[in-house]
């Protein structure tokens, strides 16, 4: 099974490349390509797991080609780390080609739709697959064009257009910080295999200070990726792509592809402490505040696509704080309920034909299996116990804790109340109350829409009991198997903690309860005490408005000055050695005045300047 | 006789030929500048005659070359002259300022 | 056999003239198929070289020698005579390049649908200057690489100036008189190195200026000597290169000239300048090369940005690619100037990369020209839901230009950049900067013409079968070389070794 694994993400491109072929066909058969290629895919990815399980694992390298001494090897890597990403991949990935089959019904670019969908997941089984850096920044790249084409997939419109653009130049900027990261350890190690820039780690080869400037590097990867404080503009604009594509690319897989990021390099994390504490606080921030912004937007898609930033922040925040466990748990867990979340999104938005939250309502009645799953998201994902989000984010907390770090551990329990409120705020508004739109066509997906959702509602509900304190704590032994050292075995801080969190949870719900269904607090008493605060969150604290003011209008600026310069400075040096030469040919031709004399006088000057020479430097002959 | 040194020959040739010069390049009357030429020749011809007599073995190569340039100056006035009274007829004026064909 | 094989390479292009020399000028449909056909007499003797070509082999190979001019200068010693000989040869590097200009003159005679008139003299013309350039990567000596070299500058004049677009005149006179200036100081220093050496072949130019100093002071040779011949073919090639801020003539050219010849002049000209820097700086003056490594790179760097923020705001297509050449030739640059196998590799892969996909945008720039009769961003929009295949091939160059992984383009910058972050990691680190900038253009221009609103156009249907043979080649090999570099860089490697070892790295 092992040996076959680098199979894996070649299927989904098998998928690309023949549904490029096939791009002109009308029937929506096409689809069951994609779908059957990504469930052999995903049958595969089973089997890898299971093997890694019982404790195997697999590396195979070869050399791709060579810069003097030195190989670049390229080859696949199978340990348990990236055996569950596989799962968790081509699952998701599985599930929203089964949904997008419903969804894009009737789109005259179907198997386009489909193909990028397969070239996104090859990149990302591939990206997860790589044994060394050069190979994982590769897929990396490829990741993001996957993203590039599905979020622009309606290029007819200009808000994909430019989101799709601001996502690949958004993420890119975070790409050149990996790059810079990845070629200083290339130098520091001799090699991109994650073994050796380890086993150097380990060794102490290199200094202290590289080693905090390259994990910096590398993190700043991860933060274009992730969505991470300051780079995060990017994901909710990301949102313009279909609706499964925001529940694969920027929920469950590519996103967390920063965190994957993180924890596959953490051994050169945990060297330096200031890289730590860095991720920490950068997940911690960006945790609350992306969770502020989802506070007050309008776009049930926008909503998500914040908690989804804020969600990965969490997973930083957990990564910083040693909770390498945490971290990954809740990356597993959030595929499972964002993904869900976003199907469930697509399929209200697929029977109202809107995203404005303000122009649903009510929908319960209607949608009888969207909205109970969507119940399920929104449960887990604000933590109530005994769903999956419960456990992790628990975890998260714990290790926070353990780790002293209780500025950023209240941080995070604020985010949790903030996240509970926002996603029953947009429970209670879409599924509950009067109807506020035209709602007279609306009925419930068809079955390969709700298929996917059921499939991930349950898992959304169990996968927290993969590692609970109850039931035994299979993820971390799992996880145990590959090249991390889990410093801190067990995080279960003081018991107070789930109950912290459980109550900061309800209490979110409560509120959101209170405000939205009951209509016991009036809606806007917060906007009317706090109109200044709440107009900055609703307008998501100007982080656009600042970038568009500084960077973008730097940018253009110096580009205008470039212009400029190319224009009068450099042309204007041209034209001035022009004229400069024509001036000289001016003057040689008023000497050529056609008058014998002059010439002669020019002719006599000559020779008694040459004579002049001759006597006073000697002469030639001497 | 042999009190006069040769570099009183060649000053006086030097100074002939100066003016002949100046007068061939700033007169404006080409007769003037056609007997400025003779003069430089003049001058040519001092010093032909100057180096025969006074060269380490003296003959009379400067003195028969000194006629030669004599008759070739003769003839290259008369033809000169001939091409100005052409010139002088056409133009109606001598000025070598309005001679300035070669320039259009 | 392999005795003749590079001189019939060279002179393979002289076949196609022939034939046309004997065509009748109104009978335009067989020009246009000899046009093609004698193009790909060149491409298969080049072909045939590479098999007769030894991928592993050290040094000089097929090369013919035979005097050809002797001349003899007294001197109070004794007459000394010079012969001049017609010497050419292939190595890794020189092997790459030919292949490259075969292929790319392929297929800008068959992208030479947009020549409207003179097919005739058009195609002499063509093939002339596809003698030249192959000539100027076989050529072994200065006088015959210079020779070679003037060459492609005839042709490529009256190629602008006469099927060219609105200023054409213009631009051929900037671009002659650029490439004359430049080609003055090449010939002064070439004269130079003469007289002081009197030898003309490389390997005994580069032994000689090897030797110790002790020995080269008897020749009157000094290291002030050597560094001036260094600037004096920096200068010269710098000016081919382009090399900020020497580059108006380039911009000029790229946006007057007609599409094939854009592309043969993006495709393989500008190479020759990189050529020259690689083969006449780094190896015949490698310790002065050394020292100027510094402000080599600068200059990279700077032509890297400096590109990239012009390209930024520019209106036309043409003026973008234009100024995204000046950009990608910066990282060849930052490549030399690293000093080492993986920069040293690094700028002949995008020697390389930037001849395919530099080719490949313009013609696509062609195809839109011929559509449009514009080349104006604002005069498009929306042109992937006419044209989805177009759509898909420009997005496709724009990607390899910015270089994503998979293509040509990711492999250049990634070894440019990784040689240079081991000897300058600060101004390496100021370059990548450079990456984001591209990433931003790039996708700025493609997305303008193929994103967004339908635009009403003329004649907008999708590439024809004839239009896409150059394009589907053109993005095959982009993609070959991007996931299989090991074929190029197994070829290159003899060549670089030995110039390295001359740089002590």
């Amino acid at each position: 099974m092992l040996q076959n694994s680098w199979l894996i993400p070649l299927f989904p491109l098998l998928s690309f490349v023949l549904l490029l072929i096939f791009r002109k066909s009308k029937g929506e058969g096409t689809a069951w390509i994609g779908v059957l290629l990504t469930g052999l895919s995903l049958i595969l990815s089973l089997g890898v797991w299971i093997a890694v399980w019982q404790g195997d694992g697999i590396k195979v390298e070869g050399t791709w080609f060579e810069i003097g001494e030195r190989a670049i090897t390229i080859g696949y890597e199978v340990n348990p780390l990236n055996a569950l990403m596989l799962v968790i991949v081509s699952l998701v990935s599985f599930l929203v080609h089964l949904y997008s089959k419903g969804y894009m019904h009737g789109d005259e670019r179907f198997p386009v739709f489909f193909a990028y969908l397969g070239l996104f997941s090859f990149a990302m089984l591939g990206l997860v697959l790589s044994p060394n850096l050069l190979q994982l920044y590769m897929f990396w790249e490829l990741v993001g064009l996957g993203s590039f084409l599905l979020i622009g997939f309606y290029y007819f419109k200009s808000e994909a257009k430019a989101a799709a653009k601001k996502a690949f130049v958004m993420t890119r900027i975070g790409d050149v910080g990996l790059f810079i990261g990845m070629v200083l350890l290339f130098w520091q190690v001799g090699s991109f295999e994650y073994d050796e820039i380890f086993a150097s780690v380990r060794n102490g080869d290199i200094s202290s200070g590289m080693l905090t400037l390259t994990a910096l590097c590398i993190f700043v990867g991860a933060i274009g990726k992730s969505g991470q404080l300051p780079l995060h503009t990017w994901l909710p604009d990301a949102m313009e792509g279909p609706t499964p594509v925001s529940a694969l690319i920027h929920a469950a897989t590519m996103v967390a592809a920063g965190v994957y990021l993180v924890a596959a390099m953490y051994p050169l994390f945990q060297a330096s402490e200031t890289a730590l504490t860095v991720v920490a606080v950068v997940g911690g921030v960006t945790a609350i505040f992306a969770a502020s912004i989802g506070l007050m937007q309008k776009d049930i898609k926008r909503v998500l696509a914040y908690s989804t930033v804020s969600q990965l922040g969490y997973m930083m925040l957990a990564l910083g704080a040693s909770g390498y466990v945490a971290g990954i748990f809740h990356l597993t867990t959030h595929a499972f309920f964002k993904a869900l979340l976003f199907l469930a999104a697509g399929s209200v938005i697929h029977a109202v034909h809107t995203q404005n939250i303000d122009e649903m309502g009510g929908l319960w009645k209607k949608l009888r299996l969207t909205g109970p799953l969507f119940l399920i998201g929104a449960l887990a994902i604000s933590g109530v116990p005994l769903l999956s989000g419960f456990f992790s984010k628990d975890e998260i907390l714990a290790s926070t804790y353990a780790d002293g770090r209780y500025g950023l551990f209240w941080l995070a329990v604020v985010a949790a109340f903030m996240t509970a409120f926002y996603m029953f705020r947009l429970f209670f508004l879409v599924f509950t109350g009067k109807p506020r739109g035209d709602q007279s066509g609306v009925h419930e997906s068809p079955s390969v829409m709700t298929l996917p959702m059921i499939v991930l509602g349950v898992l959304a509900i169990v996968a927290g009991y993969l590692n609970t304190a109850w039931f035994g704590t299979f993820l971390t032994d799992f996880l145990a198997g590959g090249p991390v050292e889990l410093a801190h075995g067990d995080h279960h801080g003081p018991s107070w903690i789930p109950i912290v969190a459980t109550a900061a949870s309800f209490l979110g719900i409560g509120l959101a309860y209170l405000i939205y269904k009951k209509g016991t607090l009036s809606r806007d008493w917060i906007t009317r005490s706090l109109p200044g605060l709440s107009n900055v969150i609703y307008n998501k604290w100007y982080v656009d408005e600042g970038y568009d003011a500084t960077f973008v209008k730097g940018t253009k600026g110096l580009s205008k000055l470039g212009v400029l310069f190319d224009k009068y400075i450099v042309d204007g040096l041209v034209a001035a050695v022009v004229s400069g030469v024509q001036g000289l040919s001016k003057v040689g031709s008023r000497i050529q005045n056609g008058q014998v004399q002059t010439y002669g006088t020019f002719a006599i000057f000559g020779i008694v300047i040459l004579l002049l020479i001759v006597a006073l430097t000697g002469g030639y002959f001497t | 006789m042999s009190s006069v040194p040769l570099a009183a020959y060649l000053t006086l040739a030097l100074i002939l030929f100066c003016i002949g010069l100046f007068g061939a390049l700033t007169k404006r009357n080409a007769v003037i500048v056609l007997i400025s030429i003779e003069l430089m020749l003049n001058a040519v011809n001092i010093n032909l005659v100057a180096f025969a007599k006074y060269s380490i073995n003296p003959g009379l190569t400067g003195q028969i070359f000194s006629l030669f340039t004599i008759t070739v100056a003769a003839a290259e006035a008369a033809v000169g002259l001939a091409i100005l009274i052409a010139l002088y007829r056409n133009r109606q004026t001598v000025n070598v300022d309005e001679m300035d064909t070669m320039k259009r | 056999m392999n005795t003749w094989l590079l001189s019939i390479l060279i002179l393979s292009p002289l076949l196609g003239v022939l034939v046309l020399l004997f065509t009748p000028s109104q009978d335009e449909k067989s020009i246009k198929w000899i046009g093609i056909l004698g193009t790909l007499f060149p491409l298969g003797t080049a072909l045939v070289t590479l098999s007769a070509f030894n991928k592993s082999g050290e040094g000089l190979q097929l090369a013919e020698k035979f005097q050809w001019v002797s001349y003899e200068v007294f001197q109070s010693n004794g007459d000394v005579s010079y012969p001049i000989f017609y010497e050419v040869g292939v190595n890794g590097l020189s092997m790459v390049l030919i292949l490259l200009t075969t292929v790319v003159s392929v297929l800008a005679a068959i992208a030479s649908f947009s020549i409207k008139k003179d097919w005739k003299s058009y195609f002499i013309l063509f093939f002339l200057l596809e003698m030249g350039m192959i000539g100027v990567f076989a050529a072994q000596n200065l006088f015959l690489f210079f020779i070679f070299f003037e060459i492609t500058l005839i042709p490529m004049f009256f190629l602008i100036g006469r099927w060219g677009y609105l200023e054409k005149e213009k631009a051929a006179y900037s671009f002659l008189i650029y490439n004359g200036v430049g080609s003055a100081i090449l010939l002064i220093a070439f004269v130079a190195m003469f007289m002081k050496t009197g030898t003309m072949n490389f390997e005994q130019l580069a032994y000689t200026f090897s030797l110790p100093q002790s020995e080269l002071n008897d020749m009157h040779i000094t290291k002030n000597f050597k560094m001036g011949m260094l600037i004096a073919l920096l200068l010269a090639f710098a000016v081919k290169l382009p090399v900020a801020p020497l580059h108006s003539w380039m911009v000029r050219v790229h946006v007057q000239a007609p599409p094939p010849i854009v592309m043969l002049h993006s495709g393989i000209l500008l190479k020759i300048g990189a050529y020259g820097l690689i083969v006449f700086g780094a190896g015949l003056f490698p310790d002065q090369f050394e020292s100027l490594a510094f402000i080599i790179g600068l200059f990279g760097v700077i032509n890297l940005l400096y590109g990239a923020f012009l390209a930024l705001t520019q209106r036309d297509m043409k003026r973008v690619l234009a100024y995204s050449s000046v950009s990608h030739m910066g990282i060849v640059l930052i490549g030399l100037a690293a000093l080492n196998e993986a920069g040293m590799t690094g700028a002949v892969f995008q020697v390389v990369s930037h001849g395919l996909i530099s080719a490949l945008l313009f013609f696509l720039v062609g195809v839109l020209y011929e559509r449009a009769g514009s080349s104006l961003l604002k005069d498009f929009g929306g042109v992937a839901k006419r044209m989805p295949i177009f759509a898909g091939v420009l997005l496709a160059g724009g990607l390899a230009s910015l270089g994503l992984p998979g293509m040509s383009g990711f492999i250049s910058e990634f070894m440019a950049f990784l040689g240079l972050f081991e000897t300058m990691p600060v101004l390496a680190a100021v370059g990548t900067l450079g990456l984001i900038l591209t990433a931003v253009y790039v996708l700025r221009a493609v997305l303008a013409i193929t994103f967004g609103t339908e635009k009403e156009l003329t004649n907008a249907h999708d590439l024809s079968s004839t239009e896409r043979i150059p394009a589907f080649i053109l993005l095959a090999a982009i993609l070959f070389i991007g996931l299989y570099p090991a074929w190029l860089s197994d070829m290159l490697r003899p060549t670089l070794d030995s110039i390295l070892l001359g740089l002590g790295g």
